[in-house]
């Protein structure tokens, strides 16, 4: 049988509803060119660049399976996102540029903490 | 004609306007017009800039969403059309070897620079008008026409045939691969085809491919050898490279023969009808080189039948492999700090990497009745002061990872974790393979490896493994090397000048072969066989940059190439068939008929004779 409504609620009731805000921030490209978006809050921040043409691979589409969509935030911003899962961890390690405030973009997802922030897309290393 | 009260949206990135239009005007550029076709509204990736006036009289057709409307209403205005067909400026005609990642990033970053600096070319003629901005060197040419040849009839690469079939989240890219058909081929500027069953060297020579096309990429990779040990011993029977094991276990057209090897390792002389899915084989296997290929073939040989049964392996395969080796080692010549990966490591050194050793270390807890065995004596070996530097500073913190990780599985002498588990993989290091001996009972058949105890000496970053005479043999009833692939020259490759037989690599300087030639490369071809998929990437736009260099350099000093015209009427008068991309459709569609595989999981029961694909795929070749 399936799971009981409560507690599926136990699970989901921290949950934040997402679907009513809109963010405002900006991407940095590695020529430093700056792209300002307004994205709805739940959307990662692959998909957000994506939706608005900044280029930025996703290689695995956002499976952790590959490190192309690494970011790298302001400090105190990364202090605010949600903590890396192991797999995170595992595939950013791959990555070049890894800074102590990097992190995936597809495991990133849109709230009110990155109104306003700088996210940095790092330059490949040639 | 008169629209009333339609909404004129002129897109002039990164701005949008709109002005309400009353009738017919003329647009002028750099003002973006599309015509749409349904009411709703639809996002154009587009940024072409119209040339001077559209005249807006005849039926257009949107380049970008592909919409035709007639000249008698305006919908949505969205995105930009304008026929931009200036005969006099021809396109930029390109072939790129080998259909795997590095040629399809190469394909993908090159279109976006050839558009892009059309785009610039335009805009910058256009400010001109307005008297803006000085002129720009003009571009030589109006758009972008890549041909990507594969010797395979599919594409793909190690996608397919390298990446393990437990890890299909890996493949996903091929959908970006797959989406770049429709991409550049919605661009009036741009255009991408597929030729695959063409053999460069063999079925078209690399010369008639250099005086077809104005640019010619190498991106073939390194998949027609291996790196040897150089041991005596290396080709008895039951001795094979991991390539050649990969290939096989992922249904590759040409390894079908690697399965009659394993199962005489496995399962000796027993019929395998009469093997039961679940017995394991008393096989021991040895596994030589700590990368991720060599974690990949110890996970798939723990696995067995049962444990692969929801992926893409082919059929045949788990019913070689039934439920799997009893015992597989995996041998470092170095300590694990060594072995562990980091982003700088040098391309031929074994590179540990978190995401398969965790993999490992869950074996039995996800019900493969496989544990994974480190020696805490062989940790500690590798542990002198040179190696605790070594986990120190940026680089230090994968390594320490991967130090953590093997630790918290680590067993000491007096454990007895073949307990736990029928089955057992045991990681090893500092111990290097001097020779492979027979069996005692067939001189022809590997019996065993002869190994070395080593020691590491030197400073940090800078540690050789140097033998201490301590030996120790370990019994092997199969052996897959795994210490890199290895490059081969293509057939007309002038001598050694354009291939490095040391390194096996092209001679290239930022993806620019040596010499005076139109000739690039990219991938594993360019910088040696290390790296994964998005490595890819960065090694893409290297190349594109060296292309976009020599091409605005040397402009267009030829008459124009003829590209895939001249490719398709070669090929024809060689009597070479090729698969187009609809054609490898018809393969991927008959791969994944729900009639042919064996569960619902299943993504795909993969075609393993050429022949058959090509009978699919509506081809008769000769």
């Amino acid at each position: 049988m399936g799971r009981s409504f409560a507690s599926s609620l136990n699970t989901q009731g921290a949950r934040r509803s997402f679907a009513q805000e809109t963010v405002s921030f900006t991407y940095i490209d590695p020529t430093g060119e700056e792209f300002p978006v307004e994205a709805e809050g739940g959307k990662h921040l692959l998909d957000v660049a994506h939706d608005n043409n900044i280029e930025l691979e996703g290689a695995c589409g956002g499976e952790l399976a590959c490190s192309t969509c690494h970011l790298v935030f302001e400090e105190k911003i990364y202090d605010k996102l949600p903590p890396m899962s192991e797999e995170e961890e595992d595939m950013l390690d791959l990555a070049f540029e890894l800074t102590d405030t990097s992190r995936l973009g597809c495991q990133i997802q849109v709230t009110k903490d990155l109104e306003g922030m700088t996210v940095r897309i790092p330059d490949d290393g040639y | 004609m008169i629209v009333e009260g339609s909404n004129l949206i002129i897109e002039k990135l990164p701005k949008i306007r709109t002005r309400t239009v009353r009738s017919w005007t003329p647009v002028r550029a750099p003002d973006i017009v599309g015509l749409a076709r349904s009411r709703a509204l639809r996002r154009c990736p587009g940024r072409e800039l119209a040339p001077r006036s559209l005249p807006v009289s005849a039926d257009r057709t949107c380049h970008w969403c592909h919409s035709t409307v007639s000249a008698t209403a305006i919908t949505h205005l969205r995105c930009f059309s304008a026929e931009n067909t200036d005969v006099s400026q021809p396109r930029l005609s390109v072939a790129v070897v080998g259909a795997g990642p590095s040629g399809f990033y190469t394909s993908k970053y090159l279109t976006s620079a050839v558009l892009h600096r059309i785009e610039k070319a335009n805009d910058r003629n256009d400010k001109r008008d307005e008297g803006d901005a000085p002129a720009l060197a003009p571009f030589d040419w109006s758009g972008i026409d890549i041909d990507i040849l594969e010797r395979l009839p599919t594409p793909y690469g190690l996608v397919r045939y390298g990446v393990a079939p437990d890890h299909p989240e890996v493949k996903n890219v091929e959908h970006d691969f797959a989406a770049q058909f429709e991409t550049s081929n919605n661009n009036p500027s741009s255009s991408l085809s597929f030729f695959g069953g063409v053999e460069v060297g063999k079925d078209v020579k690399l010369s008639a491919l250099q005086s077809m096309y104005d640019v010619v990429v190498l991106a073939y990779g390194c998949q027609a050898a291996d790196r040897r040990l150089n041991i005596p011993g290396e080709d008895l029977e039951g001795v094979l490279s991991a390539r050649e094991f990969v290939a096989w276990y992922n249904g590759h057209p040409e390894f079908g023969h690697i399965g009659t090897i394993v199962k005489e390792c496995l399962w000796g002389s027993s019929d395998i009808c009469d093997v039961d899915d679940d017995q394991v084989s008393t096989a021991k296997v040895v596994v030589v080189g700590q990368g991720n290929v060599a974690l990949d073939v110890a996970r798939i040989l723990a696995k067995g039948k049962r444990g692969l049964i929801e992926t893409d392996t082919p059929s045949s395969v788990l019913e070689i492999l039934k439920g799997g080796a009893s015992h597989v080692s995996i041998l470092g010549r170095r300590g694990h700090v060594q072995g562990a990966f980091t982003i700088k490591g040098d391309s031929h050194r074994t590179m540990l990497r978190a995401k398969e050793l965790r993999e490992l270390t869950k074996l039995n807890k996800e019900g493969h009745n496989a544990k994974l065995i480190i020696r805490r004596g062989e940790l500690e070996l590798g542990m002198n002061d040179s190696s605790v530097a070594e986990l120190k500073g940026a680089s230090g913190r994968p390594k320490t990872r991967i130090d953590i990780l093997l630790r918290d599985s680590a067993v000491s002498e007096t454990d007895n974790p073949k307990d736990e588990a029928p089955k057992t993989v045991c990681l090893r290091f500092l111990l290097s393979p001097t020779s492979i001996e027979a069996k005692d009972s067939d001189g022809g058949r590997v019996g065993g490896v002869v190994c070395e105890r080593t020691r590491l000496e030197g400073g940090p970053f800078k540690q050789n493994s140097v033998s201490t005479g301590e030996i120790e043999t370990l019994p092997a009833d199969l052996v897959l090397t795994s210490i890199g692939y290895k490059g081969m020259p293509l057939e007309g490759m002038k001598g050694r000048d354009q291939f490095d037989h040391q390194q096996s690599v092209v001679n290239n300087l930022h993806g620019k072969v040596t010499g005076d030639n139109n000739l690039f490369a990219s991938g594993w071809i360019k910088r040696g066989p290390s790296g994964i998929i998005g490595t890819n990437i960065m090694d893409a736009k290297d190349t594109v940059k060296s292309i976009m260099m020599f091409i605005e350099e040397n402009g267009r000093v030829r008459d124009e190439k003829d590209g895939r015209r001249g490719l398709e009427k070669y090929l024809e008068a060689h009597e070479t068939v090729p698969i187009r991309w609809e054609n490898f459709q018809a393969i991927e569609v008959a791969e994944t008929d729900p009639a042919r595989l064996r569960n619902d999981a299943q993504p795909r029961e993969k075609i393993l004779q050429i022949t058959e694909m090509e009978s699919i795929a509506g081809i008769l070749k000769q």
